[in-house]
């Protein structure tokens, strides 16, 4: 895109010729055509080479969120199975409604949890507004400051990436903080684990319930990754 | 002279197209992994909640050596062996559909022999992935 300014602005000083001259001004005429054509053609390569680029990361892109998705959210999915197992077998045995509802809230809980750790994953990454950001800028006639700006919003991404990587890494895999405390440093969290009951929390009570209701504790022994 | 004004006009296509090209190779990124969080975060949970009710069933019905008992282990064992086969996190696997469809039916028939609804927030149906 610099080239193209540059070539524009070599050939601007034709325009300062006389304006009564009558070839000048037809000059000048065929100038701005030709530079306006020459945009035209930067558009439209411009476009093409989205459309070109995203055919080939869009595959990419969602093998490597499906594998992320699928192996995080299989932990929950593995506790509230755990946790229906534990339920059914209640219904079956008669067992004091207490213990039910209590079941029943740990499944809430565990839904919740997952709900709350999905739209993280997905929040990772931001809407896709850059482009038509690059779009008004380029309408704008501003194509200089266009990569800066572009710069800036991918540093942010990758930052945004890391904090939801070690909050994925502290949620799912490290148990030893009831609170999570690292979770601070993400976007949208400064509220959200007062309302969100942890894993942990989650896991704790199972064990006790187990215990309650006298089944063997290798019940949860499957759950030993989470 | 026409050659190098069409030369030109590939020329700016070009430039355009290279910085199109990599704006769009993010973007598709960026696209691409939204969906597919989504959509493998529904089979992780859907298998997930498979695995952890048939390994509790597993634990609970171990030890009871009646008859009726013994067939329903049996289901459960094989059961417990097709999600076990499963690549869930692999969004390549060719056979995803065919297999997920093979142990929601297992599933199905496990949940009718153990007396139990498979109510638990599963959305079984109208869970096909397409991508």
């Amino acid at each position: 895109m610099s080239w193209f300014r540059a070539a524009s602005l070599v050939q601007s000083p034709g325009e300062e010729r006389d304006v009564f001259d009558e070839e000048a001004d037809e000059s000048a005429l065929v100038q701005r055509e030709w530079r306006s054509h020459m945009q035209r053609r930067v558009q439209e390569g411009y476009r093409d080479g989205i459309d070109a680029g995203k055919a080939v990361t869009l595959q990419q892109g969602f093998n490597q969120g499906y594998k992320e998705g699928a192996e995080v959210i299989i932990n929950y999915g593995q506790l509230r199975g755990t946790l229906s197992a534990l339920l059914s077998w209640c219904h079956l045995h008669d067992n004091s409604s207490a213990l039910i509802s209590k079941i029943n809230n740990l499944l809430d809980a565990v839904g919740q949890c997952e709900e709350y750790v999905l739209r993280h994953l997905k929040s990772i990454t931001p809407q896709p507004h850059v482009v038509d950001l690059l779009d008004s800028i380029q309408d704008m006639d501003l194509c200089h400051i266009a990569p800066a700006e572009e710069k800036i919003d991918e540093a942010k991404d990758e930052r945004f990436y890391e904090n939801n990587a070690d909050f994925n890494k502290n949620c799912s895999k490290n148990l030893s903080g009831v609170d999570c405390s690292s979770l601070k440093c993400c976007r949208t969290q400064e509220h959200a684990h007062s309302e969100n009951p942890s894993l942990t929390w989650i896991l704790e009570q199972t064990a006790s319930l187990v215990k309650q209701l006298g089944v063997p504790v290798d019940i949860l022994q499957h759950l030993k990754q989470l | 002279m026409f050659d190098a004004i069409v030369m030109v006009d590939e020329r700016f296509h070009g430039e355009g197209y290279q910085e199109g090209y990599e704006e769009g190779s993010s973007l598709g990124m960026i696209e691409g992994k939204q969906y597919g969080t989504f959509h493998g975060a529904k089979i992780g949970s859907e298998i997930g909640c498979y695995q952890g009710l048939a390994f509790a069933r597993r634990c609970l019905l171990h030890g009871s050596a009646t008859e009726k008992d013994s067939k329903k282990m049996k289901v459960l064992e094989s059961f417990i062996g097709m999600i076990q086969k499963f690549p869930y996190a692999d969004p390549t696997y060719d056979k995803l559909h065919e297999d997920l469809d093979r142990i929601r039916g297992k599933f199905k028939q496990l949940c009718s022999l153990l007396n139990v609804q498979p109510d638990f927030k599963i959305s079984a149906e109208g869970s096909r992935l397409s991508y």
